[in-house]
């Protein structure tokens, strides 16, 4: 999203999924997402990291899933009814976000996507490809990657 | 480079490999043919090599079409027996189609990569054999013209002369790709199958230039030289390329050339497609986007002389070898057969596509009847449909499996190339034979396999097999043998590794693990040979003196046995020290779906693979304290006589422990510390009779057990459930909440955020959807810090032995195996195994008391039974309902013990105490388990009770007048004095010796009073397989029979001691069975 990058994608629209990470709002490009579920039969790993919630079986895959709270530095998430797993494929491997609650999809510019400050919300800046504003909230746009590197 | 069709250069690389994988076996058969050339062997190499040429001709690929094309000459030399393959002739070859195969894997890059080296050698080669005026020629092209002197092409001067010296004509002829070809219904390819039957095709050329530059009419012809050699007459040519005389022409055997090369000539439109033999035809000339027509990518204008800028072709032949032999040298280190990249497709059989297909509709059909049957609810249906369901899953899986096994020749075939190269680099010779190349395993394992089992052959040529030299002053073959074999027993694949090499000298190994201070001199001094001889498996030990580039690279054997641990495999050595060895390895069929127990902790469901584990033992509550102890921090459970250390895996994965309370049925926290950590009411020690016994479970019947773990959990109180598992080195007992039901499950692996968990090998789903865990047994070792040979059985010993050794006086190495038992719940017994016919158990009630003594019926016989205290100072058995009866044949006939369990057979070093506690009926005291044991003196216990039984004997013994003198040497004083007395009572003079070399000097002294020699096999200063081979092959001596004694027969042992001439072999304490012995061996 650097100039270059700019002038080419002019009117290049993406749409972000938008869920909510204790009260702040958070979006993915939508394209990255495999699905998203309400599964709550998760086996725990002892002795995995501990952002990890533990593993669940999507049709025959296993799938790591990841307290998103927990990994950007946050409040754990509790499981209740409104929590739900966004599953992502990354590096040939499916991962599922633990997120608190499922907001809506927002079209947005790419140009629009502002580069990210040091900190959001107490949330380290390198986690962001960057920030959204819309009239009444700020979205930290994750790079997925970057939240799933290994530490 | 960018190529235009993918495709196309994927099926040629493909085709390519192919061609290459067979390789080098053919060429090393050749070598052993020497001048005795078979010309279908190469006939097929070269056919590969010409294929290969062809093909990258035709996709551009000028680097690889050189490097084959010189392959292709020195093969055409061996064909026409120009040349003999030699060793070294063989070796450039060998070279070569690494080289290329290299190419081809890297076929993006193959243009840029040197391959002058290679050039240079296999010309080399050529003009080696050449008479020094056809030399020139190898690299010389000539002109090809038309007869009005149009020139065509060029064409290799060598190829033509290579022809005509094979008494082939060289015919130039001009098809017409219009009239000749497409309106005869033909492709050029028909064409080039047809010619390739009957010749050569040396070279070719579709002259699309030619075409636009025909100035008058319409162009007419389109001209496809082919450049043909063939014996075929000429006369009869014009019929056989079916074309107008006037197009066939004859070149003369020597062209009126010029010689010399100009590179330019060669026009960028012209299409080379190279002789293709008609078998290994590729299938991609088939594809018709890759028609000579066609434009193609790059013309060849550097051939073989540019390739060799500085390099004079004429290099005397002694530099060559001496620059090959070093290449060689260097190459043969750098050689890794693994390097070629991992295989991504897969040939599979079109039958077994099919019959997936077949399955494949049937799963689709059993979904309709099943979904018909859901929206009727008819259950009927349902199950007919889920009954279905299951038989072709079962079948698909099954299908599916075949597609993946690989025939175990993918990893044999590399090995005669890497034994030759390896032999020849150390002067070795060695001849390799294999067998059960057809032999299938899953495609994974094969990948996974091949590094060990190199790392074994390589073992063997290097340090297995003598030098030449060597092995004949030994008087072998100076040809070593190795021998791969690989077959199927019992639904899994046996490898075999075999050379009749130096073998493992257990010596050796166990002073070299003392020195690299890995095993302490007691422990090694307790180990056995073949337990000396697995020490090459323990980290960081190697056999060589000296690790060489060649068979060290840095992995030992260890790395070998993780590798097999991994693949749930076993690895065994089999050796004779001066003859062979043996390295016999098991693995399992497939690694995809695996069987495997599942147990539960808390709520979450675990799976240890079969492999891993040995059994399941369930210990009750009441007998926790007793089998359950504390060592230092550890906790062991005793199993057998052996301290088993325990993990439990809620604290090793840091679960909360729960236990489910017996009363209530409900789960709760578990709060005790430790095992061990248990309010009791129990005394301490022995628990008063009528308790439950410990439950062995074994894991063959887990169906049918598995219900009884379940109905007997809750009628007692919290039972300890272990699981005991193996994996390389350790071996321990896992403590687990519950036992499942053994399933076969499908692993699957976990995701990268889990790789800092060692505890795990993977995952799995279980039939509910849920995942479950499967348990790594070695990550969970190393998790909890279980050293690996701590749990041992050997380090078990060798514990009780140096505490043996500190409480004795003087250290006794023999070891022997016992049999314990209990008289009173709290007296401590043990006879020797070897004594020990059967073990029953009787009622009570169905004891009858005949003729003043206790009997029971008994298979249909009478069998009389005795307690101990009817001869012995001991206490009375327990009134009980049920005894265990130890069933002894002594003096021919059974006599049964009654006794109280635990009845439980060990192997320990027996230092008995001859003194302290000796009486009538028990020959000492020994500690067993930190118990004081009565050893139980059989022969004098029966003597005193029957002493009718022994009359037989006696007379035998009196039969043989003057009294025979015995020489008996034994180092244990106990053995010495106990074997002395009955061989005396027997009416025997004996004369004793504390080890060989006593022996030896008493034997010089008094060899004609000596009429036979007893002898232990294990002494110190003389052992006693040096004494009898001293005595074997001493012509005073050999006269005289030698029996073995030992207190544990092994087979190892039995095979060296028939080797140094020992007559018979007898147990120690199997009195009866050795005084038969001396009787018979005096007799003879």
């Amino acid at each position: 999203m650097k100039e270059a990058a700019k002038g080419k994608q002019q009117n290049m629209m993406i749409e972000l999924a938008t869920f909510f990470v204790g009260k702040s709002l958070y979006g993915i490009n939508i394209l990255s997402i495999q699905e998203i579920n309400k599964h709550v039969d998760v086996t725990r790993i002892p002795q995995a990291p501990e952002y990890v919630v533990g593993v669940l079986n999507l049709r025959g895959r296993i799938v790591t899933v990841i307290d998103l709270g927990r990994k950007l530095g946050l409040t754990p998430i509790e499981a209740d009814k409104n929590s739900r797993n966004i599953i992502v494929d990354s590096r040939d491997e499916h991962i599922g976000f633990l997120v608190d609650r499922i907001s809506d999809v927002l079209p947005a510019e790419v140009d629009q996507i502002e580069a990210a400050p040091a900190n959001i919300g107490g949330v380290q800046g390198k986690f962001f490809k960057g920030v959204l504003k819309t009239r009444n909230s700020l979205i930290g746009v994750l790079d997925i990657e970057e939240v799933l590197k290994d530490e | 480079m960018i190529f235009e069709d993918d495709e196309t250069v994927r099926m040629y690389v493909e085709e390519s490999l192919e061609h290459l994988s067979n390789i080098e076996n053919d060429l090393l058969a050749i070598e052993e043919g020497g001048a005795d050339i078979d010309e279908d062997l190469v006939n097929s190499v070269f056919r590969a090599a010409h294929s290969i040429k062809g093909g990258a001709g035709f996709v551009g690929l000028t680097n690889i079409k050189n490097l084959a094309h010189k392959i292709e000459n020195v093969l055409g030399m061996i064909r026409n027996k120009e040349m003999i393959p030699d060793r070294e002739t063989i070796s450039i070859l060998l070279k070569g189609f690494d080289e290329l195969k290299s190419l081809i894997n890297n076929i993006e890059e193959s243009e840029n990569i040197d391959v002058a080296e290679h050039i240079v050698s296999l010309v080399g080669l050529t003009t080696a054999s050449l008479p020094v005026h056809e030399k020139e020629s190898v690299s010389k092209m000539i002109d090809i013209h038309l007869p009005d002197g149009t020139l065509i092409f060029q064409a290799p001067q060598f190829d033509i002369d290579q022809a005509v010296k094979s008494g082939k004509s060289i015919y130039l002829v001009e098809y017409d790709l219009i009239n000749d070809i497409q309106q005869k219904n033909k492709t050029p390819l028909d064409v080039i199958t047809m010619l390739m039957n009957s010749g050569i095709i040396i070279h070719s050329k579709i002259d699309i230039q030619s075409v636009g530059t025909i100035e008058s009419g319409i162009p007419s012809r389109i001209p496809f030289y082919i450049l043909f050699a063939s014996i075929i007459d000429p006369e009869l040519m014009p019929n056989l390329f079916d074309v107008d005389e006037r197009y066939v022409h004859i070149i003369p055997a020597s062209p009126p050339s010029k010689p010399g090369y100009k590179s330019n000539e060669v026009k960028s439109e012209t299409a080379e497609t190279e002789a293709i033999p008609d078998e290994t035809a590729p299938d991609f000339l088939s594809n018709p986007n890759n028609s000579p027509e066609e434009d193609l990518p790059e013309p060849s204008n550097n051939t073989a002389d540019e390739m060799i800028p500085d390099t004079p072709a004429m290099q005397t032949i002694d530099d060559l070898a001496t620059d090959i032999d070093n290449q060689g040298m260097e190459n043969a280190s750098d050689y890794d057969p693994q390097s070629s990249t991992a295989q991504t497709t897969l040939r599979v059989h079109v039958s077994l596509l099919d019959s997936l297909m077949t399955l494949a509709g049937e799963l689709v059909l059993s979904r309709n009847q099943m979904l018909q049957g859901m929206s009727t609810q008819n259950k009927r249906d349902l199950e007919i449909a889920s009954q279905r369901i299951n038989m072709v899953t079962s079948e698909l899986q099954e299908a599916i499996m075949r597609t993946r096994m690989q025939p175990i020749s993918n990893v044999f075939n590399k090995f005669p190339r890497i034994v030759r190269d390896l032999a020849m680099d150390m002067g070795k010779e060695i001849e390799l034979s294999i067998e059960g190349k057809d032999v299938e395993l899953d495609k994974t394992i094969i990948e996974a396999i091949s590094d060990p089992l190199i790392h074994l052959v390589r073992n063997s040529v290097s340090h297995g097999i003598e030098s030449p030299g060597r092995r004949s002053e030994l008087g072998k073959d100076t040809v070593g043998k190795i021998k791969l074999s690989a077959y199927h027993e019992a639904g899994q694949v046996n490898i075999e590794i075999e050379d009749d090499g130096r073998g493992l000298s257990g010596e050796l190994i166990a002073n070299e693990a003392v020195n690299k201070g890995l095993l302490t001199e007691q422990q090694t001094s307790l180990m056995s040979d073949k337990e000396k001889q697995g020490i090459i498996f323990l980290p960081g030990f190697s056999t060589a003196e000296k690790v060489t580039e060649l068979s060290g690279r840095g992995v030992g054997m260890d790395v070998v046995k993780t590798n097999m641990d991994k693949l749930g495999g076993l690895i065994d050595i089999d050796s004779i020290p001066g003859m062979r060895t043996i390295f016999h390895i098991k693995l399992p069929l497939t690694l995809a779906i695996i069987p495997s127990q599942i147990i539960s902790l808390g709520n979450e469901k675990y799976a240890i693979p079969q492999v891993n584990l040995n059994e399941l033992l369930r210990i009750p509550a009441a007998q926790v304290k007793n089998r359950i102890e504390k060592v230092g921090e550890a906790e062991v459970v005793r199993l057998r006589g052996n301290l088993l250390p325990l993990l439990d895996l809620s604290s090793v994965l840091g679960v909360k422990a729960t236990f489910i309370d017996p009363d209530t049925g409900q789960k709760r926290l578990d709060r005790r510390q430790t095992l061990v950590d248990r309010r009791s009411k129990h005394s301490p020690y022995f628990i008063e009779d009528g308790e439950e016994e410990i439950e062995e479970i074994q894991e063959n019947s887990v169906d049918d057990s598995s219900r009884d773990i379940k109905d007997r959990r809750f009628s007692t109180k919290s039972a300890i459930n272990i699981a005991v598992v193996s994996a390389g080195t350790f071996r321990y007992g896992l403590v687990v909440d519950k036992f499942s039901d053994s399933e076969e499950i499908v692993v699957k692996p976990l995701g990268r955020h889990f790789k800092t968990c060692r505890g795990y090998a993977g995952a799995t789903i279980m039939g509910d959807g849920k995942v479950a865990l499967i348990l790594d047994i070695a990550g969970l070792a190393q998790m909890a810090d279980l050293s690996s040979l701590e749990g041992t059985d050997r380090v078990e010993e060798v514990a009780q032995t140096t505490k043996a050794i500190s409480d004795a006086e003087k250290p006794d190495k023999d070891s022997a195996s016992l049999l314990l038992f209990r008289n009173a719940v709290n007296e401590q017994f043990a006879v020797p195994l070897g004594l020990v016919e059967r073990i029953e158990r009787i009622n009570t009630a169905n004891i009858e008391i005949v003729g003043g003594k206790k009997v029971v019926q008994y298979r249909g016989g009478t069998l009389p039974l005795f307690a101990l205290s009817e001869v012995a100072d001991v206490k009375e058995l327990p009134d009980k309902k049920q005894l265990e009866v130890i069933v002894f044949i002594v003096a021919g006939r059974e006599i049964g013990l009654m006794v109280t369990p635990p009845v439980d057979a060990v192997d320990v070093s027996v230092n008995i105490d001859s003194s302290t506690l000796k009486q009538s009926g028990i020959m000492g005291s020994t500690i067993i388990n930190n118990h004081t044991t009565l050893m139980v003196d059989m022969f004098q216990v029966v003597k005193s009770l029957n002493p009718e039984w022994f009359s037989d004997h006696q007379e035998e013994t009196i039969a043989i007048d003057s009294a025979p003198t015995i020489l008996f040497a034994e180092d244990s004083d106990f053995f010495r004095n106990q074997v002395k007395g009955y061989l005396e009572d027997a009416g025997y003079n004996v004369l004793v010796a504390e080890d060989g070399l006593v022996a030896w000097e008493i034997l010089r002294e008094q060899v004609n009073n000596i009429n036979i020699i007893l002898t232990d096999l294990e002494m110190p200063t003389m052992d006693g397989f040096e004494l009898t081979s001293k005595i074997k092959s001493d012509k005073r001596f050999s006269h005289l029979p030698v029996i073995a004694l030992s207190s544990l027969a092994e087979t190892e042992d039995l095979e060296r001691g028939k080797e140094v001439g020992i007559d018979d072999y007898q147990l120690k304490l199997d009195r009866d069975k050795l005084i038969e012995s001396v009787s018979m061996h005096l007799k003879m």
